[in-house]
C-alpha cells in the first residue's frame, strides 16, 4: 500500500535517480524523478494553489543547467513553498553549500553516499510537515469562507467582540442598541460554528 | 699635523739667513781686512822704493853736479852743461855756483821755472843756503838745508830745498834748489803709481809736498817711510784711495757677493721646494687620511696578505666580521685564525691553486668563516694581486663580504616558494580529489540505494517471497552496473597517471642531480651539511619521466637532509654528510635490460622497526608539517618507471634509500 505523499527526485544522474526511486518503492513511498531542475521548475509553474497532497522535493546540488540553488531560490518565492519541503543531496565538498540552504529554509541535507534508510526517514518526516502545512492551509481556508458568509454589519461586531468589548459598549461604539447587537452575535456564533466569544477567538488566532 | 708650514719654523729659516749674513759679513770684512793688510804693505815697499829713488835721484844729481865741477862758472860750457841737467832734471830748479863766502857766482834757472824768485829776492832765503853749505862744510859732502816755502803769483808757492855740495879744494859751493813738488812729480808722474798720492812731511806732520791723485776722502790706505837727507829729514807718507785700490778688491767682493746671491738664490729654492714637499706631503697626508676613513667606512672586509699568506693588513670591517682584533690578524700565516680547522686543508689547497697562477673570477669565490665564539658565516671574497711600484706582485687584496644575510633572505625566499608551491599542489590534488570523489560518489550511492532497497523488500515480512524475486533481481543487476561504472571512474584516473609514460626519454644521472642540486646545496647548507654527488663511471643513461625522478630524488634527499637536524650528529663527528650515487646495477634475472641505481645516504639516527613497517604507507608522517605522501608517491613513481624504492640502515649509523630506474637502451 502506497503511502499518501509524493517524492520528487530531481537529479541529473540517472542511476541515482533510478536506485532512490526503487528503494522508495520498497518503503512505499511514491516518487516522481525529474532529470533536471528546469524541467520540475516547468512543472511546479502550473500548480495555481500549490500541491494537492503531501509532497516533498530531494534536489541535487550539482546539476547541469539551472543548479539545485537556482530553484531552490525560485520555490522560496512560491505561496506554497511551506507545503513542499525540500531535501538537498551533496557530495561532502557542497556541505557548507548545503548548510547555507538549510538556513534558509530548506528542510534538509544528505551528504552522498548516504544511509539511505536514514535518508528515507527525512523523507517521511518532510512529508509529514507538508501534511500539516497543507491541513493548515486547508483550515485557513475554511475560515477565509466563513468569514465571507458573514454581513458587513456581522463582520464589524465581530471584530469588536473578539478584542475583547461588552455588548453594551459594541451598542454604543456602533450606535445600535443593545438589543440588536445580540442578535448579531447569535448569528456570527452560528455561522463561525462556535458557541463562546473564547472558541471565537481562538478560532480567529489559530494561525 | 707633522708637517705644518706654521710657526715652529720660521724662526729655522730666519736663523738660517741671520747666519748666512753674518757668515758674508764677516768673509767680506775679512777679505777686506786681508786686501788691506796686503795693499798696505805694497804701500811700504812702494814707499821703500820711492825713498830709495829719491836719494839714488838725488845722489845721481850729486854725481852728474860733480860732473860739472869740471868746467869753469863763467865757461859756456858749463852754462851748456847746466842747462842739459836742468832739462833732464825737471826737479831742479835752479843751480848755483857760489863762491867760498857763499857770494853767488853763476846761476842758472830751471825752464821749467824761470821766474821762480821774482816775487821774493833770493837773498831772503840766504840763511837757507848758509845752512845747507855749513852741514856740507860739516859733512864735507852733499848737505840739505831745511825746505822753506816760496811764495808765488796767484797764491800759490812751492816748498823748497836747498843742497849744497862743496867744491873740491874748497874753492865754492855748488848749491842745487829742489822743489819738493817737482822731486815727487817726477817719481811719480814715471812710474805706474798714478793712483797713489805721495806727501812729503815733517816730522810733526806739516806736510810740505804732495804728488798724484789729490785725496779727499778719509777712507785711504797709507804707509810712512822717513826720508833721511844729511841735513835734514822727512816723512814720506804714500797714501791710497780704497776704492781705486784696483780691480782685484773689486773681484773679490763682486765673487763674494755673486756667490751671496747664488746662495741666497740656493736658499730660496730650497725654501720652495722644501714648502713644495711640505705641501705634496699633507696631500698625502690627506689622502691617506681619506682613505683610512674610506677604509674605516667600508662595510666589506678588507684584508691584504704577502706572497707567503701572511697577513699584513686588515681593515676594522674585517676585523669585526671574524671577531677578531688587528694584532691578532696581522703578521698571521696559514691557518688563518677564522678558518673552520676542519676546512684548512681545503683552503689551503685553494690558495696553493690560486697563488699559482689561476686568476680567480672576477665574482670572486664563496667561503666559510669561523669567529673565535664558534660561530660560523658565509663570506664571498674577491681578490685581486697586489701590485707595487715596481710592477712586481707582492701579495693579495681581498675583499670579503659577510653572506649571512643574504643567506637568509635566498632561505626565506626559497621556503616561502616551496610553501606555495606545495599549497599549490594541495589545491590541485584537493580539487582533483573532489572531483574523483564526485565521480564515485554517484555509483556508490546508486549501488547503496539498490541494496537499502533490497534489504527493506527482504525484511518486508508482507511480501510474498516469489513476487518480489524479479525485483530484486533486478536490483542486483543495477548494482553489478553501478560497481562497474565506478571501476571505470578508477581506471580513467589511472590512465591519466599512465599517460605520462609517454615522456620518457634518457636522461643522465648528472642531469638529474644537476636539475636539483641548487636547491639541495640551499638547504644543506643552512644545517651544515655536505652533500656529495657521485656519479661511477660506466653509470648508463636512465630511461625515466625527469621531472617525476626528480621530485623522487628531492623527496629523498630532502628526506635525509631533515633526518639530520642541526647537532645530530654533531659537526666534529664529520658525519655531517650526505652522499648521492648514481650507478650501474646489475640486470634482473630473466631480463636482459640494464638498471641504473640510485642511493641516498644520510646518517642520521635511523629508522625505527615501527617507522619502517609503515614507512611507505600513504598519509602516514613522522613530521609535523607532512602530509605522509612523499615516499608513497615516490614508490609509486618509481614503480611507475617498472622499479624497486627500497632502503636500509647505513654504517656506522643513519639510511640509505636504493631505488632503481630502467637505463636507456
Amino acid at each position: 500500500m502506497a503511502k499518501d505523499g509524493t517524492v520528487f527526485l530531481i537529479d541529473d544522474d540517472d542511476a541515482v535517480r533510478d536506485s532512490l526511486g526503487w528503494l522508495l518503492r520498497t518503503r512505499r513511498l511514491l516518487s516522481v524523478p525529474y532529470p533536471s531542475a528546469d524541467k520540475f521548475w516547468t512543472e511546479a509553474q502550473r500548480w495555481q494553489e500549490g500541491p494537492a497532497s503531501p509532497c516533498c522535493a530531494l534536489l541535487d546540488l550539482r546539476m547541469p543547467g539551472m543548479s539545485g540553488l537556482a530553484l531552490f531560490e525560485l520555490l522560496r518565492e512560491q505561496p506554497w513553498f511551506a507545503q513542499m519541503p525540500v531535501i538537498f543531496l551533496s557530495g561532502h565538498a557542497d556541505v557548507p553549500t548545503a548548510v547555507d540552504a538549510v538556513l534558509r529554509g530548506a528542510f534538509d541535507f544528505c551528504e552522498k553516499p548516504f544511509s539511505d534508510n536514514a535518508l528515507v526517514t527525512r523523507i517521511e518526516r518532510a512529508l509529514e510537515r507538508s501534511a500539516e502545512a497543507l491541513a493548515l492551509r486547508q483550515r485557513q481556508r475554511e475560515l477565509q469562507q466563513r468569514i465571507a458568509g458573514l454581513t458587513e454589519r456581522e463582520q464589524a461586531v465581530m471584530q469588536l467582540i473578539a478584542a475583547g468589548l461588552a455588548n453594551k459598549l459594541v451598542a454604543d461604539q456602533l450606535q445600535i442598541s443593545v438589543r440588536t447587537v445580540e442578535v448579531h452575535r447569535a448569528r456570527i456564533f452560528e455561522k463561525m460554528g462556535v458557541k463562546s466569544v473564547v472558541e471565537l477567538v481562538r478560532l480567529l488566532h489559530q494561525d | 699635523m707633522k708637517f705644518s708650514l706654521g710657526a715652529g719654523r720660521w724662526w729655522l729659516w730666519s736663523a738660517l739667513c741671520a747666519l748666512l749674513l753674518v757668515l758674508l759679513g764677516a768673509l767680506v770684512f775679512l777679505a777686506r781686512a786681508y786686501e788691506d793688510s796686503r795693499r798696505t804693505e805694497e804701500l811700504e815697499r812702494t814707499a821703500t822704493e820711492l825713498v830709495a829713488e829719491i836719494k839714488a835721484k838725488l845722489n845721481q844729481n850729486v854725481q852728474a853736479m860733480l860732473a860739472l865741477h869740471g868746467a869753469l862758472p863763467d865757461d859756456s860750457s858749463w852754462q851748456r852743461e847746466v842747462s842739459t841737467l836742468l832739462l833732464e832734471n825737471r826737479e831742479i830748479l835752479r843751480v848755483e855756483w857760489r863762491d867760498r863766502d857763499l857770494q853767488l857766482q853763476q846761476a842758472q834757472a830751471s825752464p821749467f821755472h824761470p821766474f821762480l824768485f821774482d816775487k821774493l829776492p833770493r837773498s831772503q832765503f840766504q840763511p837757507d843756503v848758509q845752512q845747507a853749505c855749513a852741514n856740507a862744510r860739516r859733512f864735507s859732502g852733499p848737505a840739505y838745508s831745511t825746505s822753506y816755502f816760496l811764495p808765488q803769483q796767484e797764491g800759490r808757492g812751492q816748498e823748497l830745498l836747498e843742497m849744497c855740495h862743496l867744491l873740491p879744494g874748497g874753492e865754492g859751493y855748488m848749491v842745487l834748489t829742489y822743489g819738493l813738488s817737482d822731486l815727487l812729480a817726477e817719481r811719480i808722474g814715471r812710474s805706474t803709481r798714478g793712483s797713489l798720492s805721495v806727501a812729503l812731511t815733517e816730522s810733526d806732520g806739516t806736510r810740505l809736498a804732495i804728488a798724484g791723485r789729490l785725496t779727499r776722502q778719509h777712507d785711504t790706505l797709507h804707509a810712512v817711510q822717513l826720508l833721511e837727507l844729511p841735513g835734514s829729514a822727512y816723512t814720506l807718507r804714500v797714501e791710497q784711495e780704497r776704492e781705486t785700490a784696483g780691480i782685484r778688491p773689486k773681484a773679490l767682493s763682486s765673487t763674494l757677493a755673486l756667490l751671496a746671491l747664488a746662495l741666497a738664490g740656493v736658499l730660496a729654492l730650497l725654501a720652495y721646494d722644501v714648502r713644495k714637499r711640505l705641501r705634496t706631503e699633507a696631500r698625502l697626508a690627506e689622502a691617506l687620511a681619506f682613505r683610512k676613513a674610506m677604509e674605516d667606512s667600508l662595510r666589506t672586509g678588507l684584508r691584504a696578505r704577502d706572497m707567503k699568506g701572511r697577513i699584513t693588513y686588515v681593515n676594522p670591517a674585517f676585523c669585526q666580521l671574524v671577531g677578531l682584533p688587528a694584532e691578532q690578524l696581522i703578521g698571521t700565516s696559514n691557518p688563518a685564525p677564522y678558518w673552520p680547522p676542519e676546512r684548512a686543508g681545503e683552503y689551503l689547497q685553494r690558495q696553493s691553486v690560486r697563488h699559482a697562477g689561476q686568476l680567480q673570477p672576477r665574482q670572486g669565490f664563496e667561503s666559510e668563516y669561523i669567529r673565535p665564539d664558534g660561530s660560523r658565516f658565509p663570506v664571498l671574497i674577491v681578490e685581486a694581486p697586489l701590485i707595487d711600484a715596481q710592477g712586481r706582485q707582492t701579495g693579495w687584496m681581498s675583499a670579503a663580504l659577510d653572506l649571512s644575510a643574504q643567506r637568509k633572505i635566498e632561505e626565506q625566499s626559497r621556503a616561502s616558494q616551496e610553501r606555495l608551491a606545495a599549497t599549490a599542489r594541495l589545491a590541485m590534488a584537493g580539487e582533483l580529489a573532489s572531483l574523483i570523489s564526485h565521480e564515485l560518489n554517484q555509483p556508490l550511492a546508486a549501488i547503496s540505494s539498490y541494496a537499502n532497497g533490497s534489504l527493506n523488500l527482504l525484511q518486508d515480512t508482507e511480501q510474498d517471497g516469489q513476487a518480489m524475486l524479479p525485483d530484486l533481481r533486478e536490483a542486483m543487476q543495477r548494482i553489478a552496473d553501478q560497481a562497474e561504472r565506478a571501476g571505470r571512474v578508477i581506471r580513467s584516473v589511472s590512465d591519466l597517471v599512465r599517460r605520462r609514460e609517454r615522456e620518457r626519454s634518457a636522461v643522465p644521472a648528472q642531469v638529474l642531480f644537476d636539475g636539483i642540486a641548487p636547491l639541495v646545496q640551499l638547504q644543506a647548507r643552512k644545517t651544515g651539511i655536505e652533500v656529495h654527488w657521485r656519479v661511477e663511471p660506466g653509470c648508463p643513461a636512465a630511461c625515466c619521466d625527469a621531472t617525476m625522478v626528480e621530485q623522487v630524488l628531492l623527496n629523498l634527499v630532502r628526506n635525509g637532509l631533515q633526518a639530520m637536524p642541526e647537532g645530530h650528529p654533531s659537526a666534529a663527528s664529520g658525519l655531517r654528510s650526505l652522499e648521492l650515487c648514481a650507478s650501474a646495477a646489475p640486470p634482473q634475472e630473466g631480463s636482459g635490460r640494464q638498471w641504473v641505481a640510485f642511493t641516498i645516504t644520510d646518517h642520521g639516527q635511523g629508522l625505527s622497526d615501527e617507522v619502517a613497517a609503515r614507512l611507505f604507507t600513504p598519509f602516514f608522517t613522522t613530521k609535523s608539517e607532512g602530509m605522509g605522501l612523499g615516499l608513497s608517491l615516490c614508490r609509486t613513481v618509481v614503480e611507475q618507471h617498472g622499479g624497486a624504492l627500497d632502503h636500509a640502515a647505513a654504517t656506522p649509523r643513519g639510511t640509505v634509500f636504493r631505488f632503481t630506474l630502467p637505463a636507456a637502451l
